[in-house]
């Protein structure tokens, strides 16, 4: 099994260093093959994860049930974003458009590489580390495009993340000098050792290293009010590059959170580090489900999608008994599907029409007979509707909040997420569900008609693989799955 | 009355805020250059401080750090920023939202609020008194405000830049202990960081054909 | 009391005289380097006692439109300035009878009086220049006070008293005070109040007869005779006592006498002026190196100074009481 842990860190980095060199048309199938193989390892992982409490290889790299979880939602989204993003780079035949895809694959990779990376390394100090990799590369994919829009984007998400993550450095240091006190001066940060010893550390310093790591964390996950850079650097990135963003690195920092959660509840309680997700994760469900109502731009919207689930995840979190915690770990593989194929419709509707703002996209449904069903369906996935996986995930966290004395909490989030689900089903029905009728003369009169057909095969795939495992996850969850949910529900230390 | 604090300790808290010092005169500079000017000299008071630490604690590992620092943050970086500045041929920083005595003076506030804190926490430390802890925080702080408060990219960078190195005061208080490579792996990072804030700086100069941020403002809601 | 110990009544008197007398010398040594510095031969050492010898045989001019104002100013100063050494440490390492009389707040109450008469005997003279620098004088003070206020409470904090007598007792006490933050910046702002208040680069060109860079100077354009001797003595006087209080309560409060024993109270004399001198010679130093600033960057400079004193107290509160 350590094998398994030492494949997945060092095989996507070499793949990413290959792209660079490859030609794009070999880069597209290995960076599919690449995906694929690092989504088959997680599983592999899975049932051992499940029955054992670790599988770790040598002191730097160490897996259990809760990365597993993450490990397999970012796996599956570099596995099918890859597939997407060969259908989706339309490259102009020439030195700039190999140069492009080749600095696109290279990144690609290496963003995917640096998410796993995150979920394999053991302890805080790594974990950061791997964190801030995550960041520069993601900045740069960024601004690939080199638009105007990129370019601020990409300057917003650097500069704000990387505040961020200073902070949560910080974090990390006061988690550090909690550890102090029972370690001596020089230790490593390493999970087991941090959670063996929490239970003597020094409340103040926990509570101050707790604030900070959801503050700084948080940053990068989306949550309001530090949320700021995401809608744009969401909506300039290159689709493929948006889909794990949105699926993939937010939940990587809820992890990280979680980290610091699980070390925090056992030095002081859970009553602290819940209410502090609570308040954030109200703040980001409210701001989101309200912004989610004026969108125009449809990158945007999911965008603002992705922080309203960052909203659920927190408050999920919060509500503290087990079958909210197993929901929300759920919801996070659920999200990560729903969201990377909403990302794919998206951008399949982007290519067709050439266009972001949906009010001037009618039709959608018509002009693409394939994909344009599954963005209806992925969309209506987001909005928590029945077969897809976020139903069942989102039933469990509201069942838990209601169990225990949360109800207003509860009935605040039901109610912010129907408005929520109008807002991105109103959009999305509009331009893809209402007839192409041309519109009168008063308006701009650009709307665009493109012919029937799809973009590319490759997009169709990667959003029909999406949905199968939205299908999945709601109708049936896979027994190794739950157990797997199971184990690290228990791991998160929540008392029963 | 309180009692005093050893003559280690108030030499290093002394050096910790000459960190500080070096925020607001940050926040102070109207010139680009003398911004880099100010974040190389804010770097070679962080290096003193990881000597005087590493001589007076005997923690041998904290030589190599300081010697790393000197060569990452008093050298590399001002010296990519200045060829940068060189190259777009822009002197002046961006025009400061309100003038220096009101920055001044919410950067007192600001820091004021991070002092007291801080200063709450009651963090006693083996390495290093709890005040630097403060002083850190505070400069962190006001680094803020100049990321906030300046309308250029250089002065944003150099104030995540600066926030860096009042961070790593940070971590001298609190976890002078922290393995080497750790410490490492954390300025490995800054370094990659650094190049890529470079990266994007130049494309954003290579686009605007200026340093000033006042023209991102494309992208809302 | 011992045999050889000076009555303190007598050490109080001493006080007074050595910065009565003093001042003028402090203030010769110090301009005669600073030309020295600047590589002209400058006046002796004692001038300003042949100039103020001159000016107490001339007459005093008086316009027709000032009224008794004009004159008391610089008496009341003068009263002032020979008040406020009875308040400092500047000869004893303990504090004698009037020393409790008022402590640093007290001092510095008396000090602002001292230029508050000044500035409205300069306004007085319906002078325009005058009355440019009385009102520049009252302006920057005021930006003064805050800082001046925060050593203060700085020193309170240290100390646990309002006394400057404390203060030098706790900084003599050991090395590890010296360091302390919240001193050196305490410090460090008073010396750069001192700066401003005795009217050096960079605030003002003390030795200059631009009179629209003037602030200090600028106050004392239109008295003559007697008047203006009380005023440059007076100023001289201001100078050294500040100077005393950054040496004997701040920088280096040594050399001063503990037992009250007639040697040590010379010794304690000769140290003081040295020790003035010495810091005369850096301020003339930092007068060759920096250059004026501008009227309105004084503020900056200000703040400056503000925010260091702001500092100390901040950094004194961080370490928890």
């Amino acid at each position: 099994m350590p094998a398994v842990l030492v494949t997945l860190l060092v095989f996507p980095f070499a793949v990413s260093v290959a792209t660079f060199f490859l030609p794009v048309r070999a880069s597209r199938v290995v960076s599919v093959v690449s995906g694929t193989a690092a989504f088959v390892l997680a599983l592999v992982l899975v049932p051992t994860a499940a029955d054992h409490s670790q599988v770790a290889a040598g002191s730097l790299l160490r897996v259990d049930a809760l990365s597993v979880v993450f490990l397999v939602a970012t796996a599956f989204l570099y596995a099918t974003t890859s597939l997407f993003a060969g259908g989706y780079l339309h490259l102009a035949k020439n030195a700039a458009g190999a140069r492009y895809g080749r600095r696109f694959y290279a990144g690609l990779n290496l963003f995917c590489w640096s998410m796993l990376a995150a979920l394999l390394v053991n302890g805080l100090a790594l974990l950061w580390v791997a964190v801030e990799i995550t960041t520069v590369v993601s900045a740069l994919l960024a601004a690939i495009d080199d638009t105007d829009g990129a370019t601020e984007a990409a300057w917003k998400y650097v500069l704000i993340a990387s505040l961020g993550l200073g902070i949560a450095l910080l974090a990390t240091i006061v988690m550090y000098y909690a550890g102090t006190t029972v370690f001596g001066g020089s230790y490593s940060l390493s999970y087991a050792k941090m959670l063996g010893g929490a239970g003597h550390f020094p409340a103040g310093a926990v509570r101050v290293a707790f604030v900070l790591s959801v503050l700084g964390f948080g940053t990068k996950m989306g949550l309001v009010p530090v949320h700021t850079w995401l809608p744009d650097a969401h909506s300039e990135a290159p689709t493929p590059v948006s889909a794990l963003l949105s699926g993939a690195l937010l939940a990587i920092c809820f992890y990280a959170i979680l980290r610091f959660f699980q070390i925090t509840v056992r030095a002081i309680g859970p009553t602290f580090p819940r209410t502090v997700l609570l308040i954030f994760g109200l703040a980001s469900l409210l701001l989101a489900a309200l912004y989610l109502l004026s969108q125009r731009d449809m990158k945007r919207l999911l965008a603002y999608s992705s922080v309203e689930h960052m909203g659920i995840l927190a408050i999920g979190m919060s509500f503290g008994v087990p079958i909210a915690i197993f929901g929300v770990l759920l919801h996070v593989l659920c999200h990560a599907a729903a969201k990377g194929t909403a990302f794919f419709g998206a951008g399949s509707v982007l290519r067709k029409f050439g266009l972001k703002d949906m009010a001037k996209i009618r039709g959608g449904i018509g002009a693409l007979p394939w994909s344009g069903p599954m963005l209806v369906a992925a969309v209506l996935a987001l909005s928590a509707l029945p077969p897809f996986g976020i139903f069942r995930s989102e039933f469990l966290i509201v069942s838990g909040g209601l169990s225990d004395p949360h109800d207003v909490v509860t009935a605040v989030l039901v109610v912010l997420v129907t408005l929520a689900f109008f807002g991105l089903s109103w959009f999305t029905t509009q331009t893809m569900l209402s007839p192409n009728v041309t519109e009168p003369a008063s308006g701009n009169g650009a709307v665009v008609t493109p012919p029937k057909g799809e973009v590319s095969t490759w997009i169709v795939a990667s959003m029909a693989a999406g949905l199968l495992a939205l299908t999945i996850l709601g109708v049936h969850p896979p027994a190794a799955l739950s157990h797997l949910l199971d184990h690290a529900v228990h791991e998160l230390g929540v008392p029963r | 009355m309180a009692l005093a604090p050893s003559t280690y300790a108030g030499v290093a808290d002394i050096v910790a805020t000459l960190v500080l010092l070096t925020e607001f005169a940050m926040l102070r500079a109207a010139l680009l250059r003398s911004q880099v000017r100010i974040y190389a000299f804010q770097s070679l008071v962080v290096t003193a401080l990881t000597l005087e630490i590493a001589a007076v604690r005997h923690i041998g590992a904290l030589y190599a750090l300081a010697a790393l620092t000197f060569v990452l943050k008093v050298v590399i970086v001002p010296a990519l920023v200045s060829r940068l500045l060189h190259d777009a041929d822009v002197d002046l920083a961006g025009s400061p939202v309100l003038g220096v005595a009101s920055m001044a003076l919410i950067a007192i506030a600001v820091s004021a609020f991070g002092f007291f804190a801080a200063g709450s926490l009651h963090v006693h430390s083996p390495t290093l008194p709890a005040t630097a802890l403060a002083i850190a925080v505070a400069a962190v702080l006001v680094a803020f405000v100049l990321i906030v408060l300046r309308a250029d990219v250089v002065s944003q960078a150099m104030g995540f830049f600066s926030v860096e190195n009042s961070v790593y005061v940070a971590t001298l208080v609190l976890a002078a202990g922290l393995p080497l490579i750790l410490e490492v792996a954390f300025l490995f990072d800054l370094l990659v960081a650094v190049v890529v804030i470079g990266v994007i700086m130049r494309v954003h100069h290579g686009r605007t054909r200026t340093l000033s941020t006042e023209e991102l403002d494309r992208l809302k809601g | 009391m011992g045999p050889g110990v000076v009555a303190p009544q007598g050490i109080q008197a001493l006080q007074d005289a050595t910065i009565l007398l003093g001042a003028p010398l402090v203030s010769g040594v110090v301009s005669h380097v600073e030309a020295r510095l600047q590589g002209r031969r400058g006046p002796r050492m004692l001038q300003p006692y042949y100039d103020l010898a001159k000016l107490f045989r001339k007459e005093t001019v008086v316009t027709e439109e000032s009224s008794w104002v004009f004159l008391a100013g610089p008496v009341v100063a003068f009263g002032c300035y020979l008040i406020v050494p009875l308040l400092i440490p500047v000869l004893t390492t303990y504090g004698l009878p009037l020393g409790y009389m008022g402590d640093i707040l007290g001092g510095g109450f008396i000090l602002a009086l001292a230029g508050f008469s000044v500035a409205l005997s300069g306004t007085e003279s319906g002078a325009p220049y005058a009355q440019l620098g009385s009102s520049r004088a009252m302006t920057f003070g005021a930006l003064i006070e805050p800082t001046i206020l925060f050593v203060v409470f700085a020193v309170a904090l240290l100390t646990s008293t309002d006394l400057p007598y404390a203060m030098a007792a706790t900084v003599r006490s050991s090395t590890s005070e010296i360091v302390r933050p919240g001193h050196v910046f305490a410090a460090i702002a008073f010396f750069l109040v001192v700066l401003a208040d005795t009217g050096r680069i960079p605030v003002e060109t003390h030795t200059g007869t631009l009179e629209l860079g003037m602030i200090d100077e600028g106050r004392t354009l239109e008295h003559s005779g007697p008047a203006l001797a009380l005023l440059k003595w007076g100023s001289a006087m201001k100078q050294l006592i500040l100077y005393t209080i950054l040496i004997n309560v701040f920088v280096a409060p040594w050399g001063l006498s503990g037992t009250g024993s007639g040697g040590s109270v010379v010794l304690a004399i000769l140290a003081l002026l040295g020790k003035a001198i010495l810091l005369g010679c850096i301020f003339a130093l930092v007068d060759n190196l920096f250059s004026k600033l501008r009227l309105f960057k004084i503020t900056e400079f200000l703040a400056a100074a503000f925010l260091l004193a702001v500092l100390a107290v901040f950094i004194f509160y961080a370490r928890g009481g």
